[in-house]
């Protein structure tokens, strides 16, 4: 258990090129103790290095890494006390399930009834008692899974478990209850859990702070309220939601407000500061919704589809070339002819060079 | 279909079968033959078309003053060579399989793979090419015709075999296991000796099988670096030839030095399909 501070880490696999190439771009971030936190990004956008990084499994090319105000950026990844699951289940072949779970404890001289108490306690958690004793190579891969995660956990003291999409080979109904068992493994021994995961919804489920990266940067941090809201890039609102934010070119006009096809729409955002006229503006489809009585920002549209997803609808419609997408719930009546949809101006994010104003 | 397919695979098992066995069993049979069984024609079961004999076997013991051979030095020879130097090339090959597969070596243009491909290069040169500096060598450092002196050319030999088997496996075990361990508090060592190893047994046992097949039936390098003092089993069995060629007493001597060989097979072919890595990752 620790606070984790990153400050200036950046990575490079070729530093000593003339043009090195970064795989992780200067930044600085701090994790604090107990807290979960989700790095998501897309495939190939430096998730898998940080956390390398922070496990001493890579050193950070530039920058340093402290664990409770202590500096470990030079300390090896055997004494940082760090427990990491990787995408795909790694055990210990030879060993049988509790030996497995016991490994860590073994490695660090812990006592026998110690160790006993607590590959118990973990295995109990994760529903393992019943296979203590059997050769772990025998086990399903969720089975494994889990003890890769159980080895994660048995050390009571660790600084934080790091998960590299750890759910990926479970199916999904044992994915859920996977998660809420973190959660309350979170809350029970307040150990910091950071995911790393392609999937929003993981992310927005699990965590209650969510690190956005893309191509080595990180794009935003944030509660999954305020990604969902305030996405700080085109990036993230396109990235985050399902389905992807709107997003119109649009030009800026007075009174705060922006055109779009030659529609006003007013926004609660200041606009006199505008440099460029290359701005954007992003609504969440859960915010469009068909107006009833409102008389300003209405947008006439034709609508294309319905698609009904269960819990609500999704309205494809086009305004001239652009194509806006609306959420409604499903008892929602859709008028044939003459739709209008109503752009809530607090809802309004307005984004100048793919960056939020 | 089917059927015909299960008629064709059991076919060739015989067909293969019979084209293995049959060599044996002619060396088995002729081994209790005398001369006169030899020379008058073919003849194959015992007691119905010859007097089976032991003399065949008995030379292979009997010392040379009472007019055998006596393998049985040569054989504890061979045996303690094979075994030395296998082990020892078991030893050295994995650790610096290990060192090659896991960390990046670089000194100017060589790199891994021509580190890999160098001690490969040891075996593509004929041998015959490697006797003159290893006769030199070894009567440089007084090891001619002797035990040691052979396990050190052996060694040579061997390691390249064991290198290039363990690179090739290690190469298939997931890094992440090294990682795992390292996480779990292990240091590089231990990660090695209590994580990987354990994981590399199948492959171990695939170097330790080719090792000693190729220490056991090595004659080149016996028969050069050896005089009087120390005999190994391929080059006694080649002397047991003379004028008249002794049928009886080389199908014996033939069927005791492929004993072992035999026996390694049957253990490793049960370890083989018994332990193997699929499972250790995913």
């Amino acid at each position: 258990m620790a606070k984790i501070d990153l400050s200036n880490i950046s990575h490079s696999y070729n530093p000593n090129d003339p043009n090195p190439v970064f795989a992780l771009n200067p930044f600085s971030m701090t994790w604090e103790n107990g807290n979960r936190y989700a790095i998501l990004g897309p495939s190939g956008c430096g998730k898998t290095t940080m956390l390398n990084i922070v496990s001493g499994l890579v050193r950070p090319s530039a920058g340093r890494i402290l664990f409770d105000d202590k500096d470990v950026t030079d300390l090896k990844t055997e004494d940082r006390n760090i427990a990491q699951v990787f995408q795909f289940p790694v055990i210990y072949n030879t060993m049988t399930v509790y030996e497995n779970l016991a490994f860590p404890l073994k490695c660090r001289d812990f006592s026998k009834s110690k160790t006993d108490e607590r590959v118990n306690s973990v295995a109990e958690t994760l529903n393992l008692k019943s296979f203590l004793n059997s050769p772990a190579r025998k086990l399903t891969a969720d089975q494994k899974q889990l003890i890769s995660l159980g080895r994660g956990l048995v050390r009571e003291d660790v600084a934080a478990v790091l998960m590299d999409e750890p759910l990926t080979v479970i199916d999904p109904d044992l994915k859920f209850r996977l998660r809420r068992n973190l959660k309350e493994i979170n809350e029970q021994y307040k150990t910091t859990l950071v995911y790393v995961t392609h999937d929003q919804n993981e992310a927005m489920t699990f965590a209650d702070n969510i690190i956005v990266m893309s191509e080595g940067e990180v794009v935003q941090t944030g509660s999954p309220k305020e990604l969902f809201e305030r996405p700080n890039t085109t990036f993230v609102g396109y990235f985050i939601g399902s389905p992807a934010m709107n997003l119109f070119e649009s030009e800026p006009s007075s009174n705060d407000s922006v055109k779009i096809n030659n529609t006003l729409i007013k926004t609660n955002t200041n606009l006199s500061k505008l440099k460029t006229k290359n701005i954007k503006l992003g609504i969440r489809s859960e915010f469009i919704k068909i107006a009833k009585n409102q008389n300003e920002n209405l947008v006439e549209v034709n609508v294309q589809k319905v698609e009904d997803l269960g819990n609500y609808k999704l309205i494809t419609a086009k305004m001239g070339s652009l194509t806006i997408k609306s959420k409604v719930t499903r008892e929602t009546e859709i008028p044939s002819q003459n739709v209008k949809l109503h752009i809530p101006a607090e809802k309004c994010c307005v984004y100048e060079d793919n960056k939020l104003i | 279909m089917n059927k015909l397919y299960i008629f064709l695979k059991y076919f060739f098992i015989v067909v293969w079968t019979v084209f293995v066995v049959a060599p044996f069993l002619w060396a088995l049979t002729t081994s209790f033959k005398d001369f006169q069984s030899v020379n008058g024609g073919v003849t194959y079961i015992p007691w119905l078309d010859f007097e089976p004999n032991l003399e065949g076997w008995k030379v292979l013991i009997k010392s040379p003053a009472k007019g055998g051979v006596d393998i049985i030095e040569p054989y504890f020879n061979s045996l303690f060579v094979t075994c030395t130097a296998s082990l020892i090339s078991i030893i050295l090959g994995t650790l610096s399989a290990y060192a090659l597969s896991r960390y990046t070596f670089k000194a100017g243009f060589v790199k891994n793979n021509d580190i890999t491909f160098f001690f490969i290069s040891q075996r593509i040169m004929p041998p015959i090419v490697l006797s003159i500096p290893f006769f030199l060598f070894l009567s440089s450092i007084n090891l001619l015709d002797s035990l040691t002196g052979l396990i050190v050319v052996y060694i040579v030999l061997l390691m390249p075999i064991a290198v290039w088997i363990m690179v090739d496996f290690f190469n298939k075990v997931p890094r992440e296991i090294d990682e795992t361990a390292l996480i779990d508090g292990c240091n590089p060592y231990q990660a090695f000796l209590k994580v990987v190893l354990p994981n590399s047994i199948p492959g171990l046992i695939v170097a330790g099988m080719f090792c000693i097949i190729f220490g056991w039936i090595d004659f080149f390098f016996a028969f050069i670096l050896t005089f009087t003092e120390v005999q190994l089993l391929p080059v006694k069995i080649v002397a047991l030839n003379s004028s008249v060629t002794p049928w009886w007493s080389l199908s014996a001597s033939a069927l005791v030095s492929v004993a072992p060989l035999i026996i390694v097979a049957f253990i490793v072919e049960r370890y083989l399909s018994k332990g193997n890595l699929s499972g250790a990752i995913k």
